[in-house]
């Protein structure tokens, strides 16, 4: 016999595995029990239902104030990270970290033939790249770099100083242009980048995790700048 | 290896501009709005719960993981933030019981009227009988499709208690449906 509880529990997905075998076999042999379900699970539907009602526009402004007042609030709160206020730099500092992982993730991971198709995001034109979109495909990037992790193989020493020699130009290329934008502390971040990679091109295995440890801080802080700059060139 | 690296995968993911924040409420405020409103029925408690969920992501946007949408954050965020408004408000209203144990009305205001009108008009009176665990449990089961032991920490109860909740609701609204056990 199944009770009501356990067919609602099994609509649910909230069953042991025994349990919702049980139910789901009782469900495929008896129709009756079957539409017992259905019904029940329309009605509850139906009656759980409501038409949406629209926000007062008086709501609206009011969490559109209170937000500008936190984005405005944080930005006040630490006027030293107002360090890059450039759009652009936002993009090519970001571009430029995705670089230096999607190269690190090669260099540590087993080699496929995969390892080639990679093309590294910085060759995009950083200008040509705004906000949401931008970031839109920085997340697919990460994402997708995260799925070839598992995947890759193991490179050779020459694929991999090749790859990384590359980089590495383009880091300096990168930096070059922050200083004459007059963003010095973004090109030193930018070069912090390349005795990291070097490290990585040569091989040398047992600076690995310190170099990735730096990565990681060099990325906070960045981050830190970077959303402090995203939030005063932001208007709510 | 593996290990260090995800970290900082997922430093970069967690990247979200106030740009973002801006896009997703105007596109999904109306959404965080109605679902606080069938958890509250009080149009000034909902506008305060999305509010309260704006703010608190936005002060902790360095913890979102980016590989969830940020609409589904605040969408949380903001029901958390509704279940506890009413928490509190009930708290405070046992506090105000008269001698005949009715609780004390909320205070009114002209968007509480429409919204409350509206969402009186649309709900079925089987809903309005429920108590107010029964309809959070049941609206963050059936609706919004919360893990009961998600709705027990959010509910200060255990999962049991949310089980209980949830099939008394269904009871309750059994009686005025006539569907349980087949009913037709």
């Amino acid at each position: 016999m199944i009770s009501d509880e356990d067919l609602l529990l099994y609509y649910y997905r909230e069953l042991e595995a025994d349990e919702r075998a049980r139910i789901s076999a009782a469900l495929a042999e008896q129709p009756e029990l079957a539409q017992r379900l259905h019904k029940l699970v329309a009605r509850l539907d139906t009656v759980a239902a409501t038409p949406e009602v629209p926000v007062p526009a008086s709501v609206q402004q009011r969490w559109q104030s209170a937000l500008d007042g936190a984005v405005r609030g944080d930005s006040r709160a630490a006027p030293s990270r107002r360090t890059f206020t450039n759009p652009r730099w936002l993009a090519m500092a970001a571009g430029l970290a995705v670089v230096a992982l999607a190269v690190t993730f090669q260099v540590m991971q087993p080699r496929t033939s995969g390892l080639a198709q990679i093309e590294p995001p910085g060759s995009e034109a950083p200008a040509a790249v705004e906000g949401a979109a931008y970031e839109n495909g920085l997340k697919f990037h990460l994402a997708s770099t995260e799925r070839q992790i598992a995947a890759l193989g193991e490179a050779t020493p020459e694929e991999r100083a090749r790859l990384i020699e590359t980089i590495i130009a383009q880091n300096r290329l990168y930096a070059l242009a922050a200083e004459r934008a007059g963003e010095p502390q973004l090109a030193r971040v930018l070069r912090a980048f390349t005795p990291i990679l070097d490290d990585l091109a040569h091989g040398r295995g047992e600076t690995t995790a310190a170099n990735v440890a730096q990565l990681s801080f060099e990325l906070r802080v960045m981050q830190a700048r970077l959303g402090a700059g995203a939030a005063t060139t932001n208007t709510l | 290896m593996q290990a260090v690296l995800i970290p900082v995968l997922t430093l970069l993911k967690s990247w979200v501009r106030p740009d973002a924040f801006q896009t997703v409420l105007s596109e999904r405020g109306g959404r965080w709005y109605n679902a606080c409103l069938r958890i509250t029925r009080d149009a000034d408690l909902a506008a305060d719960a999305v509010q309260e969920a704006l703010l608190k992501a936005w002060d902790r946007r360095h913890e979102f993981r980016g590989d969830a949408a940020l609409d589904s954050w605040i969408h949380r965020i903001a029901l958390n933030a509704a279940i506890d408004l009413t928490r509190r408000r009930k708290t405070r209203a046992e506090d105000e019981l008269d001698e005949d144990g009715h609780e004390a009305a909320p205070a009114s205001a002209p968007e509480s009227d429409y919204a409350l009108q509206a969402l009186t008009e649309d709900l079925s009176a089987a809903m309005q009988r429920l108590s107010s665990m029964e309809r959070q449990v049941f609206l963050l089961k059936h609706i919004e499709g919360w893990r009961l032991d998600e709705i027990a920490e959010t509910t200060h109860t255990t999962v049991a208690g949310v089980k209980h909740a949830l099939f008394r609701a269904v009871k309750k609204l059994r009686v005025d449906l006539h569907v349980w056990r087949g009913e037709s």
